[in-house]
């Protein structure tokens, strides 16, 4: 769960004066590298369970956006039964990654993006969340703010996360940041924890922009053992992360990927 | 200790070799607002057996799992690690998760991170239930990987004994595999990724009550981990 900085009412009462849409969204995030391919697992399990409506097909769409937040294509797919599977490859990109947004007959959970090499792959589920709208007058008015703060290298602490990052001689974690909203999400970046280099990130997204952000520059990797280090996100509208697990070659070689409460 | 805290009881398994780093707070902020009361971890092996108990400074950020195991046990097989938690509901409003990473030192394979497995101990999660009520759900790549797949499985109960069925799917043949768990008893079990010339697609784990859960995979070559992820639960 995203940590608010403003309370929960409080929060709902500012998306209402800003005209804040949230639309339901189930979303997974892809990675592809040369050698790494990535692939959808979609299925829909859970129509077993609800009477009425667990007969197919099933039909489920899936938008992928660029990590600058165009679209890159659509998919259409077709499940012939709750116990059918259909695998979509996902195209690779110059920038290599993005997140993908699933609509479909009741298709609400239990969704997996892969990655593989030629030897082995790695899953993770995706997330039902939403995606935020923001109205035109509202951009307008962010577009101001966050222009002013970013001269002070700050953005507009509307939502942030905390995430702990792992670094050592053979294998490392990086985070793959999502913004889920129409606007251009500046999110700051700041390291703490014994030894974190000391600094802060000013990363700007693009509307539904996606982002993987190197942790090197966070946290010392020489040495034996892995490293340790707590990351403070910060983002002027909502956005979400996944790990990107990698190995000794890292973001060369073959990565995982894991999603976070 | 008061009434008034809610409990998080979970497992994990370690293995020899393995870096494998414990959030007992994922998303700790550095204030440390988010914060457990208590954690306590107790470690077992595969037929039970305590193996040492330990209780941990709730303020502490990270666990070794690695010094842990190897401050109570020389030569660890496969090894499962229980945290009982105890947290307040006006300082996590939704149920807390543990989260981990693990690495195996020298391989060429990518770090996992993973939700550690809350699970209920040894009873039934909804009261009057007395059939297989919990029910995950994991699937699988069809193409012929070198990797080798498991569940691993291990039952939390401090008195009951464990029954669960593993059911793995190949293009509309089933297979079942009775599986019985002594009280903090804990197995791996294989499933195969092809018979039949048909490769695995699904795999579905049903028992009375929720048990610590995990799908595998294993690079062929050497048995590295690739894949350690929780199943999805369908009822529980």
């Amino acid at each position: 769960m995203l940590a608010p900085m403003l309370s929960n009412p409080l929060r709902s009462v500012a998306r209402r004066l800003l005209g804040v849409r949230r639309t339901p969204t189930y979303y997974l995030p892809w990675l592809t590298r040369p050698g790494l391919d990535c692939v959808l697992l979609l299925s829909n399990i859970e129509a077993r369970f609800k009477s009425g409506y667990n007969e197919g097909p099933f039909r489920v769409s899936v938008l992928q956006y660029d990590a600058d937040g165009s679209v890159v294509r659509r998919y259409e797919v077709v499940l012939a039964s709750s116990a059918d599977t259909a695998e979509v490859p996902l195209e690779p990109t110059a920038a290599g990654c993005g997140f993908v947004t699933v609509r479909g007959d009741r298709v609400h959970s239990d969704l997996y993006v892969t990655l593989s090499d030629e030897e082995t792959y790695t899953a993770t589920h995706g997330r039902g969340e939403f995606i935020e709208t923001y109205p035109l007058r509202t951009r307008a008015l962010m577009t101001a703010a966050r222009g002013a703060l970013a001269l002070l290298g700050r953005t507009i602490p509307a939502f942030a996360r905390d995430q702990y990052v792992y670094g050592g001689a053979d294998s490392r974690s990086h985070l793959l940041l999502m913004n889920l909203s129409n606007v251009t999400n500046r999110i700051r970046v700041t390291a703490s924890g014994e030894g974190a280099l000391p600094g802060a990130r000013l990363l700007a997204l693009p509307p539904m922009g996606s982002r993987l952000l190197d942790i090197s520059g966070f946290l010392p990797m020489a040495g034996y053992g892995t490293s340790v280090r707590r990351l403070r996100l910060e983002g002027n509208a909502w956005f979400n992360l996944y790990v990107v697990g990698a190995g000794p070659r890292d973001l060369a070689g073959p990565l995982s990927l894991m999603h976070v409460k | 200790m008061s009434s008034d805290l809610s409990a998080l009881l979970s497992a994990t398994f370690y293995e020899e070799g393995y870096d494998h780093l414990l959030e007992p707070v994922h998303q700790r902020d550095a204030a440390a607002r988010r914060h457990l009361a208590s954690l306590d971890v107790t470690l077992y092996d595969a037929e039970g057996k305590p193996l040492g108990a330990v209780t941990v400074d709730p303020r502490q950020e990270v666990l070794d799992l690695a010094s842990l195991v190897h401050e109570h046990v020389t030569a660890p097989g496969r090894v499962m690690a229980v945290f009982d938690a105890r947290y307040d509901e006006r300082i996590f409003p939704y149920r807390p998760h543990h989260y981990a990473y693990l690495h195996r030192r020298g391989s060429p394979v990518p770090s996992l991170y993973y939700a550690v497995r809350a699970a209920l101990g040894g009873v039934p999660d909804r009261i009057g239930a007395t059939s297989l009520n919990n029910f995950e759900n994991y699937l699988f790549r069809r193409r012929n990987f070198a990797e080798r797949y498991s569940l691993l499985l291990g039952n939390l109960s401090r008195f009951s004994a464990a029954e669960a069925q593993v059911f793995t799917y190949y293009r509309g043949a089933r297979l079942t595999q009775e599986v019985a768990l002594g009280p903090k008893a804990h197995v791996e079990v294989p499933l195969e990724g092809r018979r039949d010339g048909q490769p695995l697609e699904r795999v579905e784990l049903k028992a009375v009550f929720g048990l610590a859960s995990y799908v595998v995979g294993r690079r062929a070559a050497g048995g590295d981990l690739v894949l350690f992820d929780h199943l999805f639960p369908y009822f529980k």
